[in-house]
């Protein structure tokens, strides 16, 4: 690891297995700190790193990166925006130069907005609008469990506020966020680190350090009572229900039992709702969640998160019913713990599910890089198997009985619009 | 008549309009290093007595091992009045053994650090699981006894059938299951690859009878592989899975036949999948292309690079970064034992739904047209060797892929002779495949959305609106 004289740090992790690198680099921007009235726009603005610099017009960096063998994306998610790429080795001196160079400046071009604006509002559609159920257990939910703008508002964003967006926004957006000093970028792959930190002095040492605004506070006031509410849906043809429990800061000595308890309930056929809602009770088709789902890992968050669950149930079942069985695996899991035996094998899954996350270059390079962006510090990427192994069933136990009760949780039920009509209401408000 | 003249007006007046200018690079932008070429992974191909292949990968490493078990035998080989049996035996093949119920399959699995996933194909069905090397003799013993002494037992299948119904009406309300199951009908009519999924019908009358017997028929070792990769000793892997697996016996039926091979071209015709509420169309093209072993293969892969496989393609470019109608464009080949398809597909905004086809058209038609630029030929080329590599990173992704390749009757060195046929494929070869594969007159066109809107918007086109067959 490796930090510039103009705030940008840098880790390198050697990996020879192929000719191959993956990269990634996060800014300390997400969300969570995107302007009110402007929801949305953390997301718009991601889709305008990719659309050219003065230097480096639109089309440059697809046609580069492409033309180098690789592949590119963007995420944003609550805490950070990554960009990154994985291709042969021979493209790391013009992928290091694309990353370098929308790093000094973009191109704040109004028509490239208006286009790129088009392109979220269809991906609002196709992934939302257009789909059953609509993301609602990872955009509704948070919106009810919290009450600060911070952490309830739709990220996606309101059509309106999209529609509203100036360039001006834009300018002002990555003068204030995207600063060398709030930007980490973690290099994985068949590379030296000797040789990675010299390119990278070359192409980015000339960008001069910009001042990083102060991260501000997005804590929640605490939750006294459940939350309940229903909303129907004029697309989706099977009901649906998302739980969310309000989860401690991931510093906290709680986070990995709350981790290890997200997977023990949700973790493939057999995990507990699993068993308890599709098998035993035959009250749901499908369950899916864990802590910090589904749009991040339970070992990647900076603010206030939910375990989610996510259950799908047939029509002739009410949500009572489902409620009922899903109390019961809960409250199991609280009054009697996991066995040694359950809690062995969930920690056995979760390091499988780490290492293969962390085979991947390009995933290493995000989970890096986001470590040293939340911490100052990527020794958690490589402590995580380790630390779940001395998690005991105690604490899991423990960690069910204060923190998955009912008045930390928050429950929205989703049912098809046609059927609403010939059946009771939702249960709740 | 005046239908038709509209329509071509508007395709005149699009033509002229959008012509892409060729990207110019920044003049400091460094150049491309020395190529590392990708050593293809070495594979140790064995064969058992009773006939399994057994295929093995060691890569030292992170401490993980890839298995894949493919069978020939998919939906396409299902009972004619079962249509989609084979995704029902993948929900039930592990709930049960001779001597382990589903929760217990389900946790020696969870310990093993794996997931398994049962993939019913057209052709084939493969399972497959990653697990820590550590626990990897435990995952054969499962995997071994999947395979063999799957059982089907009464009240789980009773309760897959349940939830396989409701899980279909779930489907049946996602825009691109309903345009992926109407382009199968349109494009196999009769053909058994014409089935997608089960019915409601199908379904209902399906018994745990049938499922033992479908599976008695594939489930044997003269027709399937074991594909191992990861980190171990290859003599080692090899005696654990002969212990295993020896035993396994072949019965005395017919394998699985391959259906005929196809690829009569559709009628060139809109078919209309009705979906209330939509606020867009998704609008997905077909036609038959290249199967996996035919000469032209790579050419074909090149042309649909160029045309709509990539954030760089001419159709990516059209439709997204200068018009803005869509989010997700893209162009894809699939191939399967006996057919090959181009399919492409957007799903774009109710209020743009006939322009967005009709640059979907042009650019079909400019690839006919109009030969690839030396800047195109190369970045799709160097794209498509490069990002096999890519691919090929995780075990388990080169489990899969040897997997389909076995499906498809090829060798493990068709990893490293695919990257040469693509690197030496010219713009000559594009220009005989986009000819062959590409023109918009070839496709048939389905369009998943609010029907008003899609019928309004499409008629100008001139082209029969039909409903799905």
């Amino acid at each position: 690891m490796k930090k510039l004289s103009n705030g940008l740090t840098i880790v390198v992790s050697e990996d020879h297995s192929a000719p191959t690198f993956g990269i990634c680099v996060s800014y300390g921007i997400g969300f969570r700190l995107e302007p009110e009235g402007r929801t949305g726009f953390a997301h718009l603005f991601e889709h305008l790193m990719f659309e050219g610099t003065p230097n480096s017009p639109k089309g440059v960096l697809d046609r580069v990166i492409e033309g180098g063998g690789g592949a590119n994306n963007g995420d944003t998610r609550y805490d950070y925006t990554e960009y990154i790429e994985t291709a042969p080795i021979s493209a790391l001196d013009p992928v290091l130069w694309i990353e370098a160079d929308r790093m000094k400046t973009l191109d704040f071009s109004p028509k490239n907005l208006d286009n790129q604006r088009n392109v979220v509002e269809e991906e609002v559609r196709v992934n939302v609008l257009n789909q059953p159920y609509g993301l609602f257990f990872a955009i509704d939910l948070p919106g009810k469990a919290f009450d600060t703008y911070p952490n309830a508002h739709n990220f996606y964003g309101d059509f309106k506020d999209l529609d509203s967006a100036k360039i001006e926004d834009v300018k002002a957006f990555y003068e204030k966020y995207y600063t060398p000093g709030n930007a980490v970028m973690a290099v994985v792959g068949d590379v030296k680190p000797e040789e990675v930190f010299a390119k990278v002095e070359k192409y980015f040492g000339q960008i001069p350090s910009r001042s990083t605004p102060p991260r501000p506070k997005v804590d929640e006031p605490p939750q006294k009572a459940e939350r309940r509410s229903s909303e129907t849906d004029k697309l989706a043809r099977v009901p649906g229900l998302a739980i969310g429990y309000r989860m401690p800061p991931r510093k906290s000595g709680d986070a990995l039992a709350g981790a290890v308890a997200g997977e023990l309930l949700h973790n493939g056929q057999a995990s507990r709702l699993y068993q308890a809602l599709v098998k035993d009770k035959q009250v749901a088709l499908s369950v899916d969640g864990g802590v910090n789902w589904p749009l991040g890992t339970p070992y990647e968050y900076a603010g206030p998160t939910l375990m989610t669950s996510f259950i799908v149930y047939p029509p002739n079942v009410t949500e009572d019913q489902v409620l009922a069985a899903y109390d019961g695996a809960l409250k199991d899991l609280a009054e009697n713990g996991p066995t040694q035996q359950d809690l062995d094998r969930i920690v056995a899954k979760m390091r499988s599910d780490r290492y293969a996350n962390l085979e991947i270059p390009i995933n290493r390079a995000s989970a890096l890089s986001h470590a040293v962006l939340f911490d100052g510090s990527f020794d958690s990427v490589y402590q995580v198997p380790d630390e779940l192994s001395k998690i005991t069933a105690a604490q899991v136990k423990a960690f069910a009985a204060k923190y998955l009760v009912s008045t930390n949780r928050t429950i929205i039920n989703r049912t098809p619009a046609a059927a609403v009509a010939g059946k009771e209401k939702g249960a709740g408000q | 008549m005046k239908i038709l003249s509209v329509a071509c007006a508007f395709l005149i007046v699009v033509t002229q309009s959008w012509a892409q200018k060729e990207t110019q690079l920044p003049k400091d932008l460094p150049a491309y290093g020395p190529e590392r070429p990708l050593s293809a992974p070495s594979v140790k191909i064995s064969k058992l007595d009773n006939g399994l292949t057994v295929w093995l990968v060691s890569e030292p490493g992170f401490p993980k091992v890839a298995f894949s078990i493919a069978l020939h035998g998919g939906l396409a080989a299902d009972p004619s009045d079962r249509p989609g049996l084979s995704q029902l035996l993948g929900n039930t093949i592990d709930q049960g053994t001779k001597t382990l119920n589903a929760k217990q399959i389900a946790q020696q699995l969870q310990a093993a650090g794996g997931d398994l996933g049962v993939s019913p194909g057209k052709d084939s069905t493969i399972l497959s699981i990653t697990v820590l090397s550590s626990k990897r003799d435990d995952a054969l013993t499962i995997l071994s006894d999947l395979v063999r002494n799957a059982t089907f037992p009464d009240e789980e299948v009773a309760l897959a059938k349940r939830n396989a119904l409701n899980e279909l009406r779930q489907q049946e309300s996602q825009p691109s299951f309903l345009a992926g199951r109407a382009m199968a009908k349109v494009l196999f009519g009769d053909h058994p690859y014409h089935v997608t999924s089960a019915t409601e019908q199908s379904i209902n009358a399906s018994t745990p009878e049938d499922l033992r017997k479908i599976y008695a028929d594939r489930f044997r070792p003269d027709q399937a592989l074991l594909v191992a990769v990861g980190d171990f000793e290859e003599d080692g892997m090899l005696s654990a899975v002969k212990s295993r697996f020896a035993e396994w016996k072949a019965p005395s039926s017919a394998p699985v036949k391959v259906p005929a091979e196809t690829s009569s071209a559709p009628q060139h015709a809109i078919y209309i999948v009705p979906r209330p509420g939509s606020v867009q169309t998704t609008l997905e093209l077909g036609s038959f292309g290249p199967l996996r072993n035919a000469e032209d293969y790579e050419a074909a892969r090149v042309a649909n690079a160029i045309f709509g496989g990539t954030f760089g393609s001419r159709l990516t470019r059209n439709i997204r970064e200068d018009k803005g109608y869509t989010y997700s464009p893209f162009a894809t080949l699939q191939t399967y034992q006996a057919a090959g398809l181009q399919i492409t597909r957007a799903d774009v905004r109710n209020a743009v739904t006939a322009p967005s086809l009709n640059e979907m058209f042009y650019e079909l038609n400019r690839m006919v047209t109009t030969s690839p630029t030396d800047v195109e030929l190369n970045t799709a080329k160097r794209y498509l060797v490069g990002i096999e590599a890519i691919q090929l990173q995780s075990r388990a992704s080169v489990a899969g892929e040897l997997a389909r390749l076995w499906v498809n009757g090829l060798t493990p060195d068709a990893i490293g002779t695919y990257g040469k046929k693509v690197a030496a494929t010219t713009a000559a070869d594009v220009d005989i495949a986009a000819k062959k594969y590409f023109p918009a007159a070839k496709v048939a066109v389905v369009a998943v959305g609010e029907e008003k809107v899609v019928r309004d918007a499409l008629a100008p086109f001139g082209l029969p609106l039909q409903d799905v067959p």
